[in-house]
């Protein structure tokens, strides 16, 4: 995570997220799949191919692609389908975007109700006899049963969760990263499924973006930094108010 | 000239004159401001370079020069709410904090016997100037314990004019043990975990004594502990000599 400066002179923090080796693995068709769009398998950081088994391989010698470590899917409309075997780059955001970052929490192992839901707990003393961290009643008389999904003591952590509609900065073209605001679930260099935003607000936020995608075979020649336009720029002089 | 042994003298050439090159000489002490060295950790190290590369980037455009805690530095800041709209702090350094393009360094000021301390960011791009007006260092990297000493210690006048640099090498080090206020400190400072060897502690023996049950004496040898940053640093200073010359 980084500062990042406005013109205006506003900090603020950001996430850099690099896109390792993406490649389009599958066209699943809507038929196929029994949803109301169709999906692409999309692959992440190239992985040994020694560990998996000759059948889990198939998608890979398909696609012509290295062993991926995380195969996400994506819905699609039927205008944006790709090639399966395609890389994709980190020009297929632009800044100004909206974004939704999903990955795997930080796993916190077994854990007590006062760190996993945030519970008072007991006072440490006027005579509580070993009880200060525990939960207490779990339930009624009139109910004479717990009801399903009452907040107990478990493993916490290692799930998926998402933060949504996280404004993309900058992007670098030449490593590949995405400089996004605020911060994202999961630990330092964990793998990460970025998405366009689904919130309501930023419906129309996406103004002329790459469509299906970025193909750097193409006739685009992208600058090696991409900024947000109240990105403050390093090589500007410093921010002075008028 | 004839020698005693009846043989003309051998022609001697002049001694060599010794030519004292002040610019290797300045070469030779190298600064590598604390805030490129990156952190102990799991972070990939391209994260780093591009950090350093904007980190370089500001530098080119600003001037950041070299100091450290102990001295007395004025910085302008733009502030939209100030007359002239800006904002000119002079104070002792205190301490220098982070690392990367979040770097930080608090400023001590006692102004109209109101102690004030305000923490700047090196690279944010509000700070107009910054000049060092005094350089010295002192005996530690830490002046936190300057809240507790008597404010003479902090005192230091607004309009100062810049203390002129003698030659470019060997900053002086000033070893002023400062006069601390009756306790109750903010920390007690006598503690040796915080290692302080610029206060002139008028504490009886028996406090000084009992303050040394809180020594850990393992801490120094503890191999888990050790960060050896001189391979790191060496590279570092290389590249941004590098990159500042461009």
């Amino acid at each position: 995570m980084m500062p990042i400066w406005t013109k205006s002179g506003k900090k603020h923090a950001v996430t850099l997220l690099k896109v390792q080796d993406c490649h389009v693995l599958r066209y699943i068709s809507k038929e196929e799949s029994g949803g109301k769009t169709s999906k692409l398998l999309v692959g992440g950081k190239n992985a040994s191919p020694f560990y998996k088994s000759e059948s889990a391989m198939e998608i890979f010698k398909e696609a012509g692609v290295p062993r991926k470590q995380k195969v996400t899917t994506f819905n699609v409309t039927d205008d944006a389908i790709i090639k399966p075997g395609t890389p994709l780059y980190a020009a297929h955001f632009r800044p100004g975007q909206f974004v939704d970052v999903t990955a795997k929490t930080i796993g916190k192992g077994f854990q007590g109700v006062m760190k996993r839901w945030g519970f008072k707990g007991q006072p440490a003393s006027h005579g509580q006899t070993k009880t200060h961290r525990r939960p207490g009643a779990i339930s009624t008389n009139k109910a004479a049963k717990v009801y399903r999904g009452k907040k107990m003591p478990g493993k916490m952590g290692n799930i998926y969760r998402t933060s949504f509609g996280l404004k993309v900065w900058r992007i670098n073209t030449k490593h590949d990263i995405i400089y996004v605001n605020g911060s994202v679930p999961g630990h330092t260099n964990c793998l990460v499924k970025v998405k366009d935003s689904k919130l309501p607000t930023y419906k129309d936020c996406n103004k002329n973006p790459p469509f299906p995608t970025f193909f750097a075979d193409g006739d685009e020649k992208l600058p090696e930094d991409l900024y947000d336009e109240e990105i403050f720029q390093f090589t500007d002089p410093s921010v002075t108010y008028a | 000239r004839i020698n005693s042994d009846g043989k003309p003298a051998k022609f001697q050439p002049p001694p060599k004159p010794v030519i004292i090159d002040k610019q290797k000489q300045r070469e030779q002490r190298r600064f590598l401001s604390p805030e490129f060295i990156p952190p102990r950790g799991r972070t990939d190290p391209l994260k780093f370079y591009i950090e350093r590369k904007d980190m370089i980037q500001r530098r080119k455009v600003f001037n950041i020069p070299e100091f450290y805690v102990g001295h007395i530095l004025a910085v302008t800041t733009a502030d939209p709410y100030a007359s002239n709209k800006a904002n000119r702090f002079v104070g002792i350094c205190i301490q220098r904090g982070g690392k990367g393009l979040g770097a930080t360094f608090v400023l001590r000021n006692v102004i109209e016997d109101q102690g004030v301390e305000i923490c700047y960011e090196l690279y944010n791009p509000r700070i107009q100037a910054i000049e060092v007006l005094k350089l010295e260092k002192r005996l530690d990297d830490n002046l936190m314990y300057l809240r507790d000493a008597l404010p003479e210690y902090s005192t230091f006048d607004v309009n100062m004019k810049p203390v002129s640099r003698l030659d470019h090498e060997e900053i002086p080090i000033n070893k002023l043990q400062v006069r601390m206020k009756p306790k109750p400190w903010s920390k007690r400072w006598e503690r040796p975990k915080y290692n302080i060897k610029g206060i002139k502690f008028e504490l009886p023996e028996k406090k000084m004594k009992e303050a040394q049950k809180w020594s850990q004496p393992w801490l120094e040898f503890d191999m888990l502990r050790e960060y050896d940053t001189s391979k790191i640093e060496e590279k570092i200073w290389k590249e941004v000599t590098e990159e500042l010359k461009k």
